[in-house]
């Protein structure tokens, strides 16, 4: 009888981490195609409400939260589109995870002081190169947008 | 790094010997962000007070007023203020520092004191009373001066102003010609976004400019560090020979060894140290809001054609200006300046 109820105890671990890991890669997916969506779609503004500051373009620091408006709706001006984007890869942000987008003192002090711990990286290929969209969970699972990388 | 903070642990010790005056602030509304020295962010609330090395940033519908011991310093949207301090013959001395956006300072009364006022590429030192400082995208300043007297300089010219005189310093250029101006009359608004465009119209023009200005930094900052190694090699000497004279001569000798020769030392070592930091926080200044904004605004304007020449060639120019940047200033940085 105990063994009956450690093997079901062990498979009901197994069906909730595999549940999560799937939870989790729906959510990446899901932050891929809204991004793309909403670069395919010119929405500046929306990118901008869902952008925080300090943001990180490349291995560029932005302080200024006009100036991460500014970036994207110069992306939106300059028509920049990402048919056919999808998730390469989602992984969770590691003390390494700073080299994806510049391999700096300053990127690193970055990520070390204003990405959560909880924050995912996502690679995103599209017809236009890869990406690398650097994102957190705000309050009520929304999305925020804390660093782009690409195209390259 | 290490050297980073070596030199932060002189300079704590050096806050013993002097500091800034403060700066209270009196007025608060809309997007305001404190940054302290320690790195920590916060909203900026009526009667924080601005230490050295501490920052306020004006957001699109923010606006601050401080108050340093009799001088009112009002600061409008869109603006990144800094105080910091730097050692003048002997002296610290405080530094107003306006990286970007606009202030209006206004002086009680002349002490003779004043604290200087740098943007990007220029420094005023202060006789006046009532003055504005504009500090556009390009790094480009402009001096206005409503009463009292300023003089402005860059790269090694200077320029007195008096009322209703104002002055434009291209970034890493000596002072333009004077010309009149009255109260409240430049729109800094207008002014920066005719920056902004002159900029990215002609980034090869304005890299050249902040490539002068970070070269000037760079060699600051090189100079100050070399002297300060000297100096903290034969401070450390000379603490030796005063333990030395402790034991051997006795105390009273060994206290009029410090005072004639330690503490002196000490005291320049220290103001070196300030120097070395003043000069590395202008390079990152130029670095994150002239160098920075600009690489962020032509990506997205080139972001559809990231093979054209005019970015590629940017890029490669702005490549260079960074592996100096990470050569001469990177490691005289610590992570909560970032």
């Amino acid at each position: 009888m105990r063994r009956i109820v450690l093997v079901a105890a062990a498979c009901a671990a197994a069906v909730a981490l595999a549940s999560c890991a799937s939870l989790q890669h729906s959510w990446d997916q899901g932050a891929v195609r809204q991004v793309a969506d909403l670069l395919n779609a010119g929405q500046a503004q929306k990118l901008a409400s869902m952008s925080v500051t300090p943001f990180l373009v490349d291995g560029e620091i932005v302080l200024i939260r006009t100036d991460v408006s500014s970036f994207w709706d110069g992306v939106a001006k300059a028509g920049f589109r990402v048919e056919g984007a999808s998730l390469d890869q989602g992984t969770p942000v590691t003390a390494e995870s700073y080299r994806q987008f510049a391999n700096t003192m300053e990127v690193k002090a970055f990520f070390s002081r204003y990405v959560k711990e909880d924050a995912r990286i996502l690679s995103m290929t599209s017809n236009t190169g890869s990406h690398i969209l650097l994102l957190m969970r705000s309050e009520w699972f929304s999305r925020q947008i804390i660093g782009f990388k690409g195209p390259f | 790094m290490k050297r980073a903070i070596v030199l932060a642990a002189f300079l704590l010790v050096g806050a013993l010997v002097a500091s800034a005056l403060p700066a209270d602030i009196t007025y608060s509304e809309g997007d305001t962000t404190l940054k302290l020295k320690n790195g920590k962010q916060q909203e900026a609330q009526i009667g924080d007070v601005l230490n050295t090395g501490d920052a306020l940033r004006t957001g699109k519908d923010g606006q601050a007023e401080l108050d340093q011991k009799g001088v009112t310093i009002r600061i409008s949207h869109g603006t990144v203020f800094t105080l910091m301090e730097k050692s003048q013959a002997g002296q610290t001395s405080t530094v107003l520092s306006v990286a970007l956006g606009s202030i209006k300072f206004r002086y009680d009364k002349i002490t003779g004191s004043e604290p200087q006022v740098r943007t990007n590429g220029a420094v005023a030192g202060v006789r006046g009373t009532e003055f504005t400082v504009f500090s556009g995208a390009d790094g480009s300043s402009l001096f206005a001066v409503d009463s009292g007297q300023v003089t402005v300089e860059s790269e090694g010219k200077s320029v007195d102003l008096v009322a209703a005189e104002g002055v434009e310093v291209p970034l890493g250029k000596p002072p333009g010609d004077k010309f009149t101006v009255h109260r409240d009359q430049i729109d800094y608004s207008k002014w920066n976004e005719d920056k902004l465009s002159a900029m990215l119209s002609d980034p090869e023009e304005a890299m050249t400019n902040i490539e002068t200005a970070m070269a000037a930094y760079e060699k600051d900052t090189g100079d100050y560090l070399s002297q300060f190694n000297d100096y903290n090699a034969r401070l450390t000497q000379e603490r030796a020979n005063w333990a030395d004279i402790s034991k051997t001569k006795g105390a009273d000798e060994a206290k009029k060894y410090n005072t004639d020769v330690v503490y002196p030392l000490m005291v320049q070592t220290v103001a070196l140290g300030l120097n070395v930091r003043y000069s590395t926080l202008a390079a990152l200044s130029l670095r994150r809001f002239v160098a920075g904004r600009m690489y962020v605004f032509l990506k997205a304007q080139f972001i559809a054609g990231l093979d054209s020449a005019r970015w590629t060639s940017f890029l490669a120019r702005y490549q260079a200006l960074l592996d100096g940047f990470e050569a001469s200033i990177v490691p005289q940085l610590v992570e909560a300046d970032i």
